[in-house]
């Protein structure tokens, strides 16, 4: 049973920095900080000691800390173990705590604890795991922001003004005998569109926070000679080497991985694209095609000096209607002619070479302009996919709710949609929470049976 | 000593207990009314008023289901509307002013006629007590009677003090005893009892009444009918209500009279409705109001009495008199009756199964205001509910309670049962989240079926409501199966119907889900009719049509959560066992005993991180989903 478990985990990144911290949570982290400390530490006040395996070999030395239940950050006993970091020794640690049947923790599971203890409303416990598996730092700095509950705040602050003006709505219906009829009042419609802006204010910071967590989907195309494999390590830089997400065999769709100050840009290559006899092949052009349906935005390369070739138009005529287009103009640098002006419509297209870098910062910020980038970091919100979706939820029930109450001045529509937006924010901090919800929620902190 | 043995006895003869021993009765049960009068069966102890926002839905539910108080209504209404009739549909409500003796007329004519019932004349006392289960009644004079099950429904009479300025005694509702030896002895019982606070204004003679200087209400036309078998002929003659209004001289009198107000100087502790508040809370708490209206209504067509809504007080019998000569047409009136202010115990409802019967008591039942509610309404539908259940105790079957997304009696008991109350829990539209689906005009397609299977519903009304849901569901049919091309009709005519030509051929279904379609207007159309005759079946078909896209998404929200909502907690749950429940929640829980997760979500202070425990915690012991508990 559950109950009696004790877990551990390094909380710091593997193989880096001067620290590495193990954190224990659960009734037998007393029982660890005897075996392991000698002691256990006064409430919340670190103390330096050396650290001991079950034969009192000497493993570490370094700072003890111990919060007691209800008031840590699970809401179990928690002690925490900061020593030098190096692998070796905090496998040698973890191994001292397996020894006293203390086992490792799943993924996810300490923010399991601290939410299934009402120290995490549903928002904070989500940031906690985007804050563990974020991937930049801007990334990271979003995910402290929603985990100190500033999304939430605003939430909660959204759903205050809809509760506020439900009760217009609500009193004029219930209310029919009453002097004032709410619904003819222009206030509501003042009230509406102020809960409206908020909205998209919100909608605005947690898109960011989504782009930082998830990043851009982008797809690469282009003939053989075009220059695509220069041009995604100029972008890339040349320390940061590129990362292959899967590595590919030739069924695998191939992904790689880049960043542009903060903006994680997962490319998606189009080698299989093309029509072929192939069996295992077309099994590649399948899902690459399925991967051209998520995208973000196709970047299409193409040689600066030539016109567009007709196997790229037959690509363009394929592509979804709804996926953003760029034209790269690549090799300027053997262009002999003046070099064209960017295009910034619709359809953008760019002149660039990979091979000297020219105009390359064009593109980068074409490319964060294009998601509606901004690399600050201040005030956006770590926000998932299922934030979004409910912020853009609500945001449609605020507009059908608009929409009633100016056409057909239906106040029970009206009330109704307004119900239905405050549900759809509700989601977000776990209040009205259905079993779906919960459903996903729990699936992503590997909840047993 | 006698001992009588009866399946069912019900307590109190109110609008709880009239419905409940009916309901009992209609089932096939034996059953016997005990109340204190016999002539006061059926009484309007408040406003002489039925239906409303809310209630006019719990009233059309409860006829739907085969109960009395629509057709009483029907009989005794003398100035009925339709509140909201400018909003849709579903917030659309019934109301009718009713003579007081014609009303009591007609519910003691059921309850003397209905097969199986019968009445005495005798306040109970006691209730018999074997093994922990309630099995009978001992009344004033000693006389015993032994039941299956008994439900108590004795309203304001219980513990009751009525408060005049600071003067106060104990009392029933005016003129009555109250019930207190059953009072205290109830107390003995280990329930939960609170007190709470209701007031009624002073009543006005209409031969001292100039009414030339009011602004005249009539009822609507055509005549509203508040049962699905009802019919306008039944309505005695109809009459007109008054508007009038207070003014700053009333607003000063009452200021004055505030150091004899018993709720301003601390003598009334029990809590009153917000909603309805007395005369001296409006002025002071909306201090800068300097009007408030007041429905003038009438007692009833030979009655002398006026109720003037609006003007509820407690405070001295001098004040009143100068507050009401204060105002526009009363500057000679005559009060017949003073206005007080009642306080009264109510058992915590959170006591209370889905089925109305005492957790800690099998076989008592409890319904209406006893329950923490006001309102005649609310006590009906609750009594129906509460003999329904009766009756299926003493016959050994499970109970039937109806869930939130049914009725509003379904959210009348759940908001009880799982948030208590701490005012008098009055019905409103917002309290139903299924609001849409809850409706005044299909309160019989939702009910009338599952009565008919509860054993409520007659030969008669069962072939009538056949008849109807079958010529919805062939006219919905035809109009689905109909289609109108562009071709049919002028352009211009398209364009005055449709706003804009049509560009392809439609459905006559999908056409009348156009906000400026109507029903009437489309059946017209050459090729698209003849439209059904009779005007309920034609309203279903049109609303069913413009709701289609909200209704839908009602019902997957239903669906949705349906799992979790039922996911049932067994009776024996032991929440000391979920990991992680603070000890505030799970006193609450402990206490609720809440029989679906759904409950359990609605109870104050409950988290959704506890109801998470919860569900988590069902799942790990593989209950909940497994075990789901039917409601209806």
């Amino acid at each position: 049973m559950n109950d009696a478990d004790t877990i551990a985990a390094v909380a710091t990144p593997p193989g880096r920095g001067g620290v590495g911290i193990v954190r224990i949570s659960g009734p037998k982290a007393v029982e660890a900080a005897r075996r392991i400390v000698g002691v256990v530490p006064p409430a919340r006040t670190a103390i330096y000691r050396r650290f001991h395996d079950r034969a009192g070999h000497e493993i570490d030395d370094g700072i003890a800390l111990y919060f007691p239940s209800p008031n840590s950050f699970t809401g179990e006993d928690v002690l925490e173990l900061q020593g030098h970091g190096g692998p070796v020794v905090l496998d040698m640690l973890m191994a001292a705590l397996g020894e006293i049947g203390i086992r490792p923790a799943r993924p996810g599971e300490f923010s399991e604890r601290a939410f299934l203890n009402d120290k995490l409303d549903l928002a904070q416990a989500e940031a906690v795991a985007d804050l563990i598996d974020s991937a930049s730092e801007a990334a990271a700095r979003a995910a402290l922001n929603s985990l100190h509950g500033e999304f939430s705040h605003r939430v909660t602050a959204m759903v205050d003004a809809l509760i506020e003006l439900r009760m217009y709505v609500e009193a004029a219906i219930d209310f029919p005998e009453e002097e004032v009829d709410f619904l003819a009042d222009s206030g509501i419609a003042t009230r509406l569109h102020d809960i409206e802006q908020k909205l998209q204010q919100t909608l605005a910071s947690a898109r960011q926070g989504t782009l930082l967590r998830d990043g851009m989907n982008l797809v690469i195309a282009g003939r053989p000679n075009a220059g695509k494999s220069s041009l995604l390590n100029a972008l890339a830089g040349t320390d940061a080497a590129i990362v292959t997400d899967v590595p590919g065999t030739t069924r695998d769709v191939l992904r790689e991985r880049i960043e542009i100050d903060g903006l994680p840009i997962h490319v998606i290559d189009t080698a299989g694209i093309r029509d072929s006899d192939d069996v295992v092949e077309q099994e590649g052009i399948r899902r690459t095609w399925r991967e051209v349906e998520r995208a973000d935005r196709l970047l299409l390369v193409m040689d600066a000096r030539e016109p567009m070739h007709v196997e790229d138009q037959q690509l363009l005529a394929r592509i979804p209607p709804r996926l953003p287009v760029t034209l790269l103009h690549n090799k300027i640098d053997l262009l002999e002619r003046d070099i064209p002006d960017d295009v910034d419509a619709e359809r953008a297209e760019l002149w660039i070479s990979a091979r000297t870098g020219a105009r390359l910062d064009r593109l980068r910020e074409h490319l964060k302009n294009a998601v509606g980038y901004q690399p600050t970091g201040q005030g956006t919100f770590s926000a998932r996919r299922r934030h979004l979706d409910a912020l853009f939820r609500a945001e449609r029930h605020l507009l059908d709710a608009r929409e009633r109450l100016e056409k057909s001045r239906a106040g029970e529509l009206v009330a109704e949609e307004l119900r239905l937006a405050q549900n759809a924010l509700a989601e977000i901090t776990g209040a009205f929470s259905s079993d779906d919800l919960l459903g996903r929620i729990f699936s992503s902190f590997c909840i047993g049976k | 000593m006698s001992n009588e043995q009866y399946d069912v006895i019900v307590i109190g003869g109110g609008h709880a207990g009239t419905e409940a021993a009916l309901a009992a009765a209609r089932m096939g049960v034996s059953t016997l009314l005990l109340t204190q009068n016999v002539e006061t069966l059926g009484q309007m102890s408040c406003n002489p008023a039925i239906g409303g926002i809310g209630k006019g839905h719990l009233v059309k539910e409860i006829d739907a289901m085969g109960g009395l108080m629509a057709h009483a209504a029907d009989l005794a209404g003398i100035h009925f509307r339709i509140l909201n009739s400018r909003k849709g549909p579903a917030v659309r409500a019934t109301r009718a002013q009713a003579d007081r003796q014609l009303y009591k007329r007609a519910v003691r004519a059921a309850i003397e006629n209905q097969p199986n019932l019968r009445v005495f004349q005798q306040a109970a006392d006691d209730l018999i007590v074997e093994q922990g289960q309630v099995v009978g009644v001992v009344t004033q004079m000693g006389l015993a009677f032994r039941a299956r099950a008994v439900v108590l429904t004795v309203g304001t009479f219980l513990g009751g003090r009525i408060h005049i300025g600071l003067n106060n005694y104990q009392g029933g509702r005016a003129g009555d005893p109250p019930s207190n030896a059953l009072a205290a002895r109830l107390r003995e019982l280990a329930l939960k009892v609170d007190r709470l606070k209701t007031g009624t204004p002073p009543r006005i003679d209409k031969r001292s009444v100039d009414f030339s200087r009011m602004q005249e209400q009539p009822g609507d036309e055509p005549v509203p009918v508040f049962s699905f078998m009802g019919d306008a002929a039944e309505h005695p003659p109809q009459t007109l209500c008054h508007i009038t209004r207070t003014n700053e001289r009333t607003h000063d009198h009452i200021r004055a009279g505030m150091d004899r107000s018993p709720m301003y100087t601390g003598v009334i502790e029990g809590v009153g409705p917000r909603y309805c508040p007395s005369i001296e809370d409006k002025i002071v708490r909306f201090a800068d109001k300097d009007s408030h209206q007041i429905f003038v209504e009438p007692e009833g067509l030979d009655s002398n009495e006026l109720y003037p809504n609006g003007i509820s007080t407690s405070l001295p019998y001098d004040v009143q008199v100068n507050v009401v000569r204060s105002i526009e047409g009363f500057e000679n009136a005559h009060i017949t009756r003073p206005g007080y202010a009642i306080e009264y115990d109510f058992f915590d409802p959170r006591d209370l199964k889905p089925s109305l019967e005492s957790q800690h008591l099998p076989g008592l039942f409890f319904a209406g205001q006893i329950n923490g509610t006001t309102g005649y309404e609310e006590a009906a539908a609750q009594g129906m509910l509460a003999g329904i259940n009766a009756a299926r105790r003493a016959g050994d079957q499970e109970s039937w309670s109806p869930g939130r997304e049914l009725a509003y009696l379904g959210v009348l008991v759940d908001d009880l049962r799982t948030q208590g109350t701490n005012e008098p829990y009055r019905m409103f539209t917002s309290r139903a989240e299924h609001r849409l689906l809850l409706r005044e005009d299909n309160a019989d397609l939702r009910l009338t079926p599952i009565a008919r299977e509860l054993g409520l519903i007659d030969d008669l009304r069962w072939a009538r409501f056949e008849r109807k849901r079958e010529a919805i569901e062939r006219e919905k049919q035809r109009l689905s199966d109909h289609w109108l091309r562009p071709g049919d009709l002028s352009e211009a005519r398209q364009t005055q119907l449709f706003g804009g030509p049509l560009i392809r051929e439609q459905r006559l279904a999908e056409l009348l889900r156009r906000p400026e379609v109507d029903y009437a207007s489309l059946t017209g159309l050459p090729g698209c009719g003849p439209g059904v005759e009779d005007a309920q079946v034609a309203q279903q078909v049109e609303i069913d049509a413009k709701y289609a896209g909200y209704i839908d998404r009602q019902r997957d929200e239903i669906d949705r959560h349906r799992r979790q909502q039922e996911a049932s907690i067994p009776d024996d749950f032991d929440y000391a066992t979920v990991r992680g429940l603070s000890t505030e929640v799970r006193e609450k829980l402990q206490r609720t005993r809440p029989a679906t997760v759904g409950q359990a979500s609605r109870v104050p202070g409950v988290t959704p991180a506890a109801v998470s425990l919860l569900l988590v915690h069902l799942k790990r012991q593989g209950a909940g989903a497994g075990s789901l508990r039917h409601q209806a």
